[in-house]
């Protein structure tokens, strides 16, 4: 009897040492595979349930903190007590939609989940903080709020940064929305922001690139000065049309009349009010090659460091060479040059900087539970725009612009205020209004871009200097008022 | 190993138990308190007194089995209450019941050693029979049956429609099954082996003397089919046709009891819904992931999330996993405490039925050789089938993982198993 016995026994323990073999397929060699599989509901859990840092602005206003949740012992409920305010910036850290913006950009930073990289063990051995850590935002909630209430609710965006140093001071995206509406276990109030025609959830000022129109003779006018193709007196003539060779297309200003005389205008003249037809003519004098070397120092064509993914703006250098009537257009900011308010705000914020760019950023600092900072970030020079020459008859010129020229509407008693209005052609429909410059006071500086999408409000009767320029104005005013 | 051995690894297991809460305390924000002293005492009382039962009745018995048994017990403890503190509490009372049945039972087989179950085993037979119908009776009575996820297996006693208790009395009759067929198949081993008739070219015994075991076999697979508990007739099968085998060395037993089993299940999946879908989701459970496969989805979700060490005592969530105190007890371990964990507790099933084979094999007579190869491969089949299914190695069948699923009845069982086992090694030299 005792032979069954052991073939039986020997049976059974082989099918121990199947189930052995299978055991340590499943979790080590296919493991990964069900651990990061999408129906894996911990992937979910770890998100909603880990306790993540607060995000405070600069003044410290909590706009994202996380709470115990009510009742149970491991869950914590991510909130937004500020709402749509900072919802583009801050994005969301939610369940069904995952993370986005500052919440994605810096989830290792916000979340408690430990670090197992080498220098996260490292850490932990030496016994340096793991834990949840907040961030603190550039961002100044006075100024983000008054670029809200400005935008009052039409579609377009408002960045500004400190020229000095890069801290972006607001950056708004309208229509918003509300991040709450995309936590829960329901997917209906995020469902309804991703069908909205209306974009909310698209951030406006990183995230989409549209034509600058005149705001863009900033980058003409920096051109031809570096470029010693023109000063600001350098005498142009004036007429209604300025005809572009080899193709039928003309260019007009927008009252469809001269630009001053109808017999000949100063650049600087030219700059304040605006004039196509000269600035058609100056970009045909720099050339494709002069401005597209000027516009990739500003930044275009390139990648923004930014904490935030950016749209790179375009000005198409390469199919503009050899084409006059396509870069007189581009050199009004038509045509084959698009920007991000992001972009033209770094434009603004290199001329109040003597010409050299900063890089942008949106957290200055990260910090523990008791509030010890951890990380601080430094302001970074990226490069040098222009000469700081080229800089201070820039921001003459564009000084002029608000005193007495398309800008008036950007005017503050008492404030030098500089800057350059835009309002970009939309085939089929109303214009875009742009803005983009910056105010100064004797300790503070801050460098402005507004858009309004098809006019706003105001619709096909909607101008830069109408629409946006009031915007910047109530922006910089803000903030300087605060310094 | 002595018993002085045995009682050190059984302290151990106590010292393992109160580690297990207290870190599953601790994980919570917890300073572990009176659950981790009270788990503790359980732990050692249980086992202590199994320990002396032993020393008392049956000193020159195996010193393996109450350790292995022991370390299965208290890693299941210990997840229950991680799971479910509620729950735990409740196997704590049952792991005593458990024990002071052991203690029993070595007590009842002390004078006449495991001769005694020889003598009555008919009564043996009826009383499984009888058990197994039990959860038939209505169940308005005070003493009736419940149907828990579409099988009828509970037996549950209630007073004034307050429910006092509930067993599954299939868990105790398997073991008595065993009980009976162990003795009949040594009375009956040489008629059973002697192949006089043919039937067409396959050899078989006189009809006559398989009458009574086709009879047992029947009646407790019809009883099951209409419980609808497919895992304990795919269970039964298996452990009649390897005690058939081990007690004739003819493999024609396990190759008819395999073909009646595949003939049985396809019957089965044919008869009823939920067989059919439990095939369905072994097969193929990702097309129907929402609903048929979501529970072994789940489960082989907590195996990867496991990895090699787990993610630690209370620091998973083998709460995703549905029934993980009962049958994926094993994936909730697995997922806690990763490779590691699981393939230890593999091992500790793997030496119990190895143990278990080891006294059979020594074992003095063929009636003690029978009753201890039964009663293990009765353990090692359970673990095989439900570890299987947990693996989606085998379809998944309702069936506990001896003792370390939460429920008192096969805590029960097992526990009489393992002590028989050890009576049986005692009474190995005369």
């Amino acid at each position: 009897m005792n032979t069954p016995i052991r073939r039986l026994a020997f049976v059974l323990l082989a099918v121990f040492g199947i189930i052995v073999l299978d055991l340590t397929y499943l979790q080590v060699v296919a493991g990964p595979r069900y651990r990061d599989d999408v129906r894996n509901p911990r992937l979910a859990a770890s998100r909603s349930s880990t306790e993540r840092g607060p995000i405070v602005t600069r003044e410290g206003v909590v706009v994202a903190e996380s709470t115990a949740g009510p009742g149970s012992a491991q869950g914590f409920v991510r909130s937004y007590p500020e709402g749509p305010l900072y919802a583009h910036a801050v994005g969301y850290s939610s369940l069904l939609f995952g993370n986005a913006a500052l919440e994605q950009e810096y989830s290792r930073t916000l979340s408690s989940d430990s670090d197992l990289t080498i220098s996260g063990i490292i850490d932990a051995l030496l016994g340096r903080e793991q834990g949840a850590q907040g961030i603190r935002l550039t961002l100044s909630h006075s100024v983000q709020q008054v670029a809200r209430d400005a935008l009052a609710g039409q579609t377009g965006a408002v960045v500004a940064i400190e020229p000095s140093t890069g801290e972006v001071l607001a950056l708004y995206s309208s229509p918003s929305f509300d991040p709450s509406d995309l936590l829960g276990d329901s997917p209906v109030g995020g469902d309804a922001l991703t069908a909205d025609p209306a974009e909310p959830l698209r951030d406006r000022t990183t995230d989409q690139i549209l034509a600058p129109g005149s705001a863009f003779k900033i980058v003409t006018a920096a051109a031809a000065l570096e470029r010693g193709v023109a000063n600001p007196d350098t005498r142009y003539p004036d007429p209604v049309e300025l005809e572009l060779p080899g193709s039928t297309a003309v260019i007009r200003n927008a009252d469809r009349g001269p630009c001053a005389d109808g017999v000949e205008v100063a650049f600087a003249t030219a700059f304040r009010r605006s004039c196509n037809t000269v600035f058609g003519q100056i970009g045909m004098d720099v050339g494709a090659e002069g401005l597209g070397e000027i516009a990739d120092a500003f930044g275009f064509n390139g990648e923004v460091p930014f904490d935030l993914p950016v749209v790179a703006s375009a000005f198409a250098t390469a199919t503009l060479l050899g084409d006059a009537p396509a870069t007189a257009q581009s050199a009004i900011g038509q045509r084959d040059v698009q920007a991000t308010p992001l972009q033209m705000a770094i434009v603004a914020a290199a001329v109040a900087n003597n010409g050299v760019v900063m890089r942008p950023y949106l957290v200055s600092e990260s910090f523990d539970r008791d509030l010890t900072i951890l990380a601080q970030t430094s302001p970074l020079e990226l490069r040098r725009a222009v000469s700081p020459g080229t800089a201070s008859v820039l921001t003459d010129l564009m000084h002029d612009a608000v005193e007495s020229g398309t800008g008036r509407a950007a005017r503050i008693d008492g404030v030098f205020v500089a800057g350059k209005t835009g309002t970009a052609e939309v085939p089929g429909s109303a214009p875009h209004a742009w803005f983009a410059g910056f105010g100064t006071s004797e300790s503070q500086a801050i460098a402005v871009a507004v858009v309004v999408e098809n006019g706003g409000a105001a619709g096909a009767a909607g101008t830069g200097g109408g629409v946006a320029a009031p915007i910047a104005r109530r922006v910089i005013a803000a903030w300087l008022a605060a310094g | 190993m002595s018993r002085n051995a045995e009682a050190a690894l059984l302290a151990g297991a106590a010292v393992l138990a109160a580690l297990g809460i207290a870190i599953v305390t601790a994980a919570v924000g917890d300073r572990p308190g009176a659950q981790t002293a009270l788990t503790f005492v359980v732990v050692a009382l249980s086992f202590g007194s199994l320990h002396l039962a032993l020393r008392q009745w049956a000193p020159k018995a195996s010193p393996y089995l109450l350790p292995l048994a022991a370390l299965i017990t208290t890693v299941g403890l210990v997840e229950i209450y991680r799971l479910d503190p509620r729950a735990a509490s409740l196997q704590r009372w049952w792991l005593l019941i458990a024990a002071a049945f052991g203690v029993a039972t070595l007590a009842l087989l002390a004078r006449s050693g495991t001769e005694w179950l020889l003598r009555y085993r008919y009564l043996f037979l009826t009383a499984a029979i009888a058990l197994f119908l039990l959860p038939l009776l209505p169940s308005s009575w005070p003493l009736g049956g419940l149907e828990v996820n579409g099988s009828r297996l509970w037996l549950q006693l209630r007073l004034f429609d307050t429910t006092l208790m509930r067993f599954q009395p299939g868990e105790i009759a398997k073991v008595l099954l065993v009980v009976f067929l162990a003795s009949y198949l040594a009375s009956r081993q040489a008629v059973l082996t002697t192949l006089t008739r043919r039937l067409g070219p396959v050899s078989m015994p006189e009809p006559r003397q398989l009458f009574p075991l086709a009879a047992a076999w029947g009646v407790s697979l019809i009883v099951l089919v209409y419980q609808r508990d497919l895992g304990a007739s795919l269970l039964l099968l298996t452990v009649f046709a390897a005690m058939l085998y081990a007690a004739t060395g003819r493999v024609i037993y396990p190759v008819v009891g395999g073909g009646l089993f595949l003939l049985g299940t396809v019957v089965a999946a044919r008869m009823f819904d939920h067989v059919q879908r439990r095939f369905d989701a072994w097969l193929r459970p990702w097309d129907d992931f929402a609903d048929s496969g979501f529970q072994i989805g789940q489960s082989l979700f907590a195996l990867g999330s496991g990895s090699l060490t787990g993610s630690g005592l209370g620091l998973g969530r083998p709460d995703f996993i549905p029934s993980a105190t009962t049958d994926f007890v094993f994936a909730a371990v697995a997922e806690e405490t990763g490779l590691a964990g699981s393939l230890a507790i593999v091992a500790a099933y793997g030496l119990l039925a190895t143990v278990g084979f080891g006294i059979a094999l020594r074992a003095r007579d063929p009636h003690r050789k029978l009753l201890a190869a039964g009663l293990t491969a009765v353990i090692a089949i359970q673990t095989i089938l439900i570890i299987g299914g947990v693996i989606r190695l085998l379809p998944l069948t309702g069936i506990a993982l001896p003792f370390m699923s939460y429920g008192g009845s096969a805590l029960v069982a097992n526990m009489i198993a393992v002590v028989v086992l050890a009576r049986i090694s005692h009474e190995v030299a005369p």
